[in-house]
């Protein structure tokens, strides 16, 4: 079955692992453009929040160059995600296409058949064993790439020379995507280090540092949120970007229960309780609590990023003020949508960099 | 010993659950301020205190919140999680005693239980008992009021009798047991689908009912959908809904499309999110009913009635000259 995969930051790296090495055929998912986005946001409901526009423009694409099946993942509220995949589902059949919408979720009673149709398909008459061998090793892909572009992050602002960051990140990841084995992994890694080492001036020490909290797929796809992390590296900024496909699926799927990320949740849920006391769904209280938590790590800001008409996160803006007043903590909100200005949005992040700066030197943060 | 005031703003969920709280507190000897119905002075408050983004429901729920201040010891703004397996409220609502708090902040104290009936401390009985103590020490008491009226708004629910300080339109079921015998009395059948607050509240939605039903439309809401019916009908969807507002009326939709009602109007409210997936799937689902024309009103802050007067009109002229054509009156050039 040719199969493809939405795109979200660079998972693709996985692509290779449980598509093509499963016995599937492969479609590459094109590189969001404009012409993805207007596509997307052609078929789709108008209120609709981004994400799910720019990946109907990805299935839409992909479909055109002949992709049968689709994979998407899915959820059970209160965010609209949940219900992504199935609106997308009607939108393109309602286009004509004739395809498989495989969705991955965590099953509820009346699911659970489907689900198991799902992982059969994808199994593709292999082994169980290699399946789950398969499925671990991209883990440890997202793992790895995850860990490498937040290296990036720290390197972007200090690199000797302009793009290096970004050049070395991006040769690695398709070195990791080609990965078949723990140890090619393990060498990519030092490599990389080593390069980004390489292009490190250790002399910068004191820069702004700036939390990126938010929306998960906006805040993790450049594309989407305008490469933001890059404009902000170019700007001499240390960005920490609090959201990960880490933190999103280990919890869901209890993958490491004894590990760190398990407390980190706890943590956030914590320190956003004051705020915030339950849960909205979505990253809604992850972003209150990241932003209280930014503060106690003595960043100089936070960035929330947000997809236009996302419910969780326009509760999280709400509260956001507040927490910015009660803590004295810059925070800046940018909200996404379909625009593809940029000057609008160059002119707010320099502004908010500059007051960073400015606080820095009037001493109102001691770092 | 005086009376404490206790305030609910008319917006939101107390359209559907004011009867419940409002006995339950008068029989604990508390007074209760219903805010006014939305006018002029509400929703600009709202829109002045609340986010520009947030969708116009909670904006106008906010001018409530406000209005109540000078008047009331203490408002109830519930948090509302969860009322059945599998489905929640809209995170908005789950986030709106926070939301409130930190945007309002000359406020008078809040109470807000959490209705959220998979946990224990968050069921019905365990959440109105908590608002109960705040009122009186007898325990005996709250219980006793708990069960009455509990009881009495599961009654009134399911059968839907009407009482004149219940928030509800005056043309709910009663009046529209079978749709298709009345084709003959009342010339169309219209199905205005939409949340609770939108439907009723007759200033968000510019008076609408009352303006169908003075062109002589008999005016079909979900509340007139018994809850059963719904539940079938959902069995439709590929997957099921989580969203416990949008299931009435994603049900109701698929009713009435089912029913063959010549027109249904969706209202939705501009940044709603639950809406923008739900329509969708109306949308999606009308298109197997040719018979059935579909619309969609999505209402904002902006109070201009001719728009939706226009729309109204252009949208019962089609369905009036499909009518007539159907049945043969139209010329044939």
């Amino acid at each position: 079955m040719k199969l493809a995969l939405p795109r979200l930051g660079n998972i693709d790296v996985i692509n290779e692992t449980i598509i093509s090495d499963m016995g599937h055929e492969l479609i590459e998912t094109p590189p969001n453009t404009k012409k993805t986005m207007d596509s997307g946001v052609r078929y789709s409901p108008e209120y609709c929040c981004l994400p799910l526009k720019i990946a109907l423009g990805n299935m839409i694409e992909t479909l055109d160059l002949g992709a049968e099946g689709l994979i998407m993942a899915g959820g059970w509220g209160p965010c609209r995600f949940g219900y992504y995949a199935q609106v997308q589902r009607d939108v393109l059949l309602d286009l004509g296409y004739n395809f498989k919408m495989i969705i991955l979720e965590l099953p509820r009673k009346e699911s659970l058949k489907t689900l198991w149709d799902n992982i059969n398909l994808l199994r593709n008459g292999k082994s169980w064993f290699y399946m789950i061998n398969q499925y671990r090793f991209s883990w440890q892909q997202i793992l790895l790439m995850e860990e490498l572009e937040k290296n990036s992050l720290q390197v972007r602002p200090r690199e000797k020379k302009r793009g290096a960051a970004s050049r070395i990140l991006s040769e690695s990841l398709i070195r990791i995507k080609h990965a078949k084995d723990q140890k090619t992994l393990e060498q990519i890694k030092k490599e990389t280090m080593s390069q980004f080492d390489d292009m490190t001036n250790f002399h910068k020490k004191d820069l702004i540092r700036v939390a990126m909290v938010g929306e998960f797929y906006v805040s993790l796809e450049p594309f989407s949120n305008h490469h933001l992390e890059e404009k902000l590296g170019y700007l001499g900024v240390e960005v920490v970007r609090k959201n990960s496909i880490e933190a999103w699926i280990a919890p869901i799927m209890k993958l490491h229960i004894f590990k760190e990320s398990f407390k980190e949740e706890e943590e956030i849920e914590k320190a956003a309780y004051q705020y915030l006391a339950h849960s909205v769904g979505g990253e809604g209280q992850t972003t209150v609590g990241n932003v209280v938590l930014a503060h106690r790590e003595d960043l100089d800001g936070a960035i929330q990023v947000v997809p236009f008409t996302c419910m969780p996160e326009i509760v999280a803006e709400t509260i956001l003020k507040k927490v910015s007043e009660d803590l004295d903590f810059p925070t800046l909100t940018l909200t996404y949508d379909e625009q593809t200005g940029e000057e609008g949005l160059n002119t707010r992040i320099e502004a908010f960099i500059d007051l960073l700066k400015m606080r820095r030197r009037k001493g109102v943060k001691v770092s | 010993m005086k009376k404490i005031k206790i305030g609910i703003p008319y917006s939101l969920y107390f359209y559907e659950y004011y009867p419940l709280w409002k006995e339950f507190l008068t029989r604990l000897g508390a007074e209760v301020i219903l805010s006014q119905p939305t006018n002029k002075k509400i929703l600009d408050l709202g829109i002045r205190s609340a986010l520009s983004e947030i969708c116009l429901p909670v904006k106008i729920f906010y001018g409530h919140v406000l209005s109540l201040t000078d008047q009331a010891d203490c408002i109830l703004i519930p948090r509302m999680v969860c009322i059945e397996k599998g489905a929640f409220f809209c995170p908005k609502m789950i986030g709106l005693p926070d939301m409130v708090k930190s945007s309002l902040s000359s406020l008078c104290p809040m109470v807000s239980p959490i209705i959220d009936v998979r946990q224990s401390y968050g069921s019905w009985k365990n959440s109105l008992f908590q608002v109960g103590q705040l009122i009186t020490d007898n325990s005996v008491n709250i219980s006793r009021a708990f069960s009455v009226s509990w009881e009495n708004f599961q009654n009134n629910y399911l059968t839907n009798l009407l009482d004149p300080n219940v928030l509800r339109l005056d043309n709910s079921r009663k009046n529209s047991q079978k749709i298709s015998k009345q084709y003959d009395d009342m010339p169309i059948n219209i199905a205005v689908l939409g949340h609770d607050y939108l439907i009723n509240d007759s200033y968000i939605n510019l008076d609408l009912i009352q303006k169908l039903k003075k062109m002589n439309v008999n005016v079909l809401t979900p509340e007139m959908v018994h809850p059963n019916t719904i539940k079938k009908q959902l069995k439709k969807l590929y997957k099921p809904i989580f969203w416990s507002l949008s299931r009435r009326v994603v049900g109701a939709a698929f009713y009435y499309f089912e029913k063959q009602v010549e027109g249904v109007i969706h209202l939705t409210s501009f940044e709603c999110g639950e809406d923008s997936m739900v329509g969708e799937l109306i949308h999606h689902q009308s298109q197997q009913y040719p018979a059935v024309s579909f619309t969609e009103f999505v209402f904002d802050e902006h109070t201009g009635e001719a728009g939706i007067n226009t729309r109204i009109e252009a949208f019962l002229d089609m369905i009036r000259r499909k009518k007539r054509y159907e049945i043969g009156f139209a010329p044939t050039w």
